[in-house]
């Protein structure tokens, strides 16, 4: 028979055991694996023979002139889809939490982008930017008389994978400043408006404040998930199209990897990414204090 | 209490252990890429092969070229995978170097591997003196697909085409562009430009194997189709594989490039189409050359013991000949049979004998693995003309350079 303390002991284990396993077979064992072979030479014609060679692929990925490119496109992707994403979606939920007619109709048209499939999503946008037949051209010749070469020059089409992902990415941004916004005492407005502050210091001293413990974290997420968003780049721009100019860093690695199958060479940059994304959350979060009133 | 607290790790154990079991012992998987007419051939096949196999289920999964490729081998490496996997050939040199499917050669009689055809293009794929696949069609090829409403004859040559395409092409709703395109393809992408190389005279690889890209004819052939847009305006400023399909469907643009897959969809859209030569070159006076190849099946390396009998027995039944007819008949793909191409469905078809005549002019594909590397060197230096970062002379040698790079790093 089992003690209480060591009965309580075994059934703790059996409720973590299998998170714990998971855990292992899903995130640690492929983890470790990706790190030893980022140290191989493993290829398409070395898949069951590599051998460790050292850090040659980091060095070949840091000697890269691309690498330095594309991390610096990765960052302006990511910092103008951030910026745009809490932008649009704080400025929408200011604007739901008002008490106006049809508000859940409106909550309900605003979540729809991100309700659709990532995939459908970005194929349409795909089709919606063709430089002849797309409505977006359509629309820019009707009104103002120009065309845009979206998806065939560099910019053109990083530009609209940018657009698609603003699309699909703002309302994450919504739904969590409106669920911050709920949780702020509306005494505290009653108090600011009989001291007389306008909309903007209230806004300013009341609202941004009590939504930044919620919103900091949801930014640390919308960094990293911008930062490793595959799917929108590689379905708009069609694999990195035009000339492989429209890469981010994950995408360069999906395509090193599932491509070129040049497996230890895109192991390599998938732990760089991985230590940039660790550098930066870490100092995100040490810097914003964003889990202080979690961790007390 | 303590019965109620551990009962449900026991029916957690008892879920995870009927999950880790084994997978069915009597099911065969089949792995393509086949457009949703073609699939449907197939399972009916399987269908009426199950009936005929009691105690076995016989069942296809549909993937995306790459991604059917890509998850092939990795699974078959993880030691799962389907049984066979139907593909295009020029999957057998990667699969065969990494070693994710078997020879054939060992379990079909001479008389069974003669029965296929093994000109213009072989049926039976030998590398390295074993047998990887055999198809159960031939071509795959592009041709020039035209609609018979807006075109009644189809251009014999490329200065016809232009010239026809000038007269159509007008501009009413004055959009800046023309109201109906004369020709629409896949042209940014490599394995859509390769015909324009062969019709300059030129090819991508030589004998070896070995990138032949910068030369006149690479250079040339891109020239001239970034003309055809900018300059003639016959085909669309920018144009990927969905964007031609759905202007050649909805009548915007008359003629379309492309191969025998997409065929079926165009019969059953209700189009009249006609299948030709893509148009001489008038420079040159050569036809463009399109890749030959042939798609057919593979066996799983992990496919051991009485699987494997029946996979193969399986493999016998979809490249038989009556089954190969029905592929036919739905989307005018060639037999690789030798009978195949004696039958009535085939010889008195205009659409089939039309496709015949433009892989008489093709090329075969090469199934090393050196052309995955010699693809994705041309792609990008090949699409900057079309973006205006290079001239044609510089792609050309930007593509070489790239190609000879590929294969030396995934060589090494």
């Amino acid at each position: 028979m089992f003690s209480k303390e060591k009965e309580s002991r075994i059934l703790l284990l059996s409720y973590t055991l299998p998170a714990f396993i998971l855990m292992g077979l899903m995130v640690i064992y492929p983890f470790i694996f990706n790190i030893l072979i980022s140290f191989s030479n493993m290829s398409l014609v070395h898949f069951k023979d590599w051998k460790l060679i050292g850090v040659q692929n980091y060095v070949q990925v840091l000697s890269d002139p691309n690498f330095a490119y594309t991390l610096l496109k990765t960052v302006l992707w990511t910092v103008l889809n951030v910026v745009f994403h809490v932008g649009i979606g704080v400025s929408l939920a200011l604007f739901l939490h008002k008490n106006l007619k049809g508000k859940s109709l409106f909550r309900t048209l605003l979540i729809l982008p991100w309700a659709v499939p990532q995939y459908i999503t970005a194929l349409t946008w795909r089709g919606m930017f063709n430089a002849e037949y797309g409505w977006i051209n359509l629309a820019l010749s009707k009104w103002f008389g120009i065309s845009v070469p979206w998806l065939s020059t560099e910019w053109g089409a990083f530009t609209a994978c940018l657009i698609a992902n603003i699309w699909l990415g703002f309302p994450f941004m919504m739904v969590i400043a409106l669920g911050g916004l709920q949780s702020i005492p509306e005494e505290l407005y009653e108090a600011a408006e009989i001291d007389g502050a306008s909309w903007f210091h209230k806004l300013r001293h009341i609202t941004i404040p009590l939504l930044k413990p919620v919103m900091v974290p949801a930014i640390t997420l919308g960094i990293i998930w911008t930062f490793n968003n595959f799917n929108v780049v590689w379905l708009v721009s069609n694999g990195g199209e035009p000339s492989d100019k429209t890469h981010i860093l994950v995408s360069w690695v999906y395509k090193s990897a599932f491509t070129y199958f040049r497996i230890g060479y895109a192991s390599a940059f998938s732990m760089l990414i991985f230590g940039i994304l660790l550098v930066f959350s870490w100092q995100f979060i040490q810097k914003t204090k964003a889990t202080e009133s979690v961790y007390g | 209490m303590r019965t109620f607290r551990f009962r449900w790790l026991g029916w957690c154990c008892i879920l995870f252990l009927f999950y880790c079991s084994p997978r069915n012992p009597h099911r065969i998987l089949v792995w393509h890429s086949m457009r949703p007419a073609e699939a449907k051939v197939l399972r009916q096949a399987l269908g009426r092969f199950e009936k005929s196999h009691p105690g076995w289920e016989f069942r296809e999964l549909y993937y995306q070229n790459e991604t059917a490729r890509t998850n092939f081998m990795i699974s078959a490496l993880g030691g799962s995978g389907p049984e066979l996997f139907w593909g295009a050939s020029d999957n057998i040199g990667p699969f065969m170097e990494m070693g994710v499917i078997q020879p054939l050669e060992g379990f079909f009689s001479p008389a069974f591997l003669d029965s296929f055809i093994s000109e213009p293009i072989p049926a039976c794929i030998w590398m390295n003196g074993h047998l990887w696949q055999i198809a159960d069609r031939v071509g795959n090829h592009l041709c020039l697909v035209y609609n018979k409403a807006l075109v009644p004859k189809a251009p014999e040559t490329f200065s016809e085409l232009i010239r026809w395409g000038q007269k159509i092409g007008t501009d009413k709703n004055h959009d800046g562009k023309p109201d109906r395109y004369a020709l629409a393809w896949n042209y940014t992408e490599p394995f859509f430009f390769v015909p324009f190389v062969g019709g300059f005279g030129g090819w991508i690889v030589d004998e070896a194997n070995r990138p032949t890209l910068n030369t006149e004819a690479v250079r040339k052939a891109a020239q001239f189709i970034f003309d055809l847009a900018h300059v003639h305006r016959v085909i669309p400023l920018e144009c990927d594989y969905e964007v031609a399909n759905a202007l050649f469907k909805d009548g915007l643009s008359a003629m379309i490039i492309n191969g025998s897959w997409a065929w079926g969809t165009y019969l059953e859209s209700g189009l009249d189409i006609g299948i030709a030569r893509i148009p001489k070159i008038d420079e040159t006076g050569l036809w463009p050359t399109p890749m030959v190849s042939s798609l057919g099946y593979s066996l799983n390396v992990n496919t051991k013991g009485e699987k494997r009998e029946m996979a193969l027995a399986l493999l016998k039944y979809l490249t038989s000949t009556p089954v190969q007819l029905e592929f036919t008949q739905v989307s005018k793909c060639l037999p690789s049979r030798k009978d195949g191409f004696q039958r009535p469905e085939v010889k008195n078809d205009p659409i089939i004998l039309a496709s015949i005549d433009q892989m008489e002019v093709g090329r075969p594909m090469p199934v090393v693995t050196e052309m995955r590397w010699i693809w994705d060197a041309m792609r990008p230096g090949y699409q900057a003309i079309f973006t205006g970062q290079k001239t044609p002379e510089e792609a050309a040698q930007y593509m070489q350079t790239l190609a000879i790079q590929l294969i030396r790093e995934n060589r090494e």
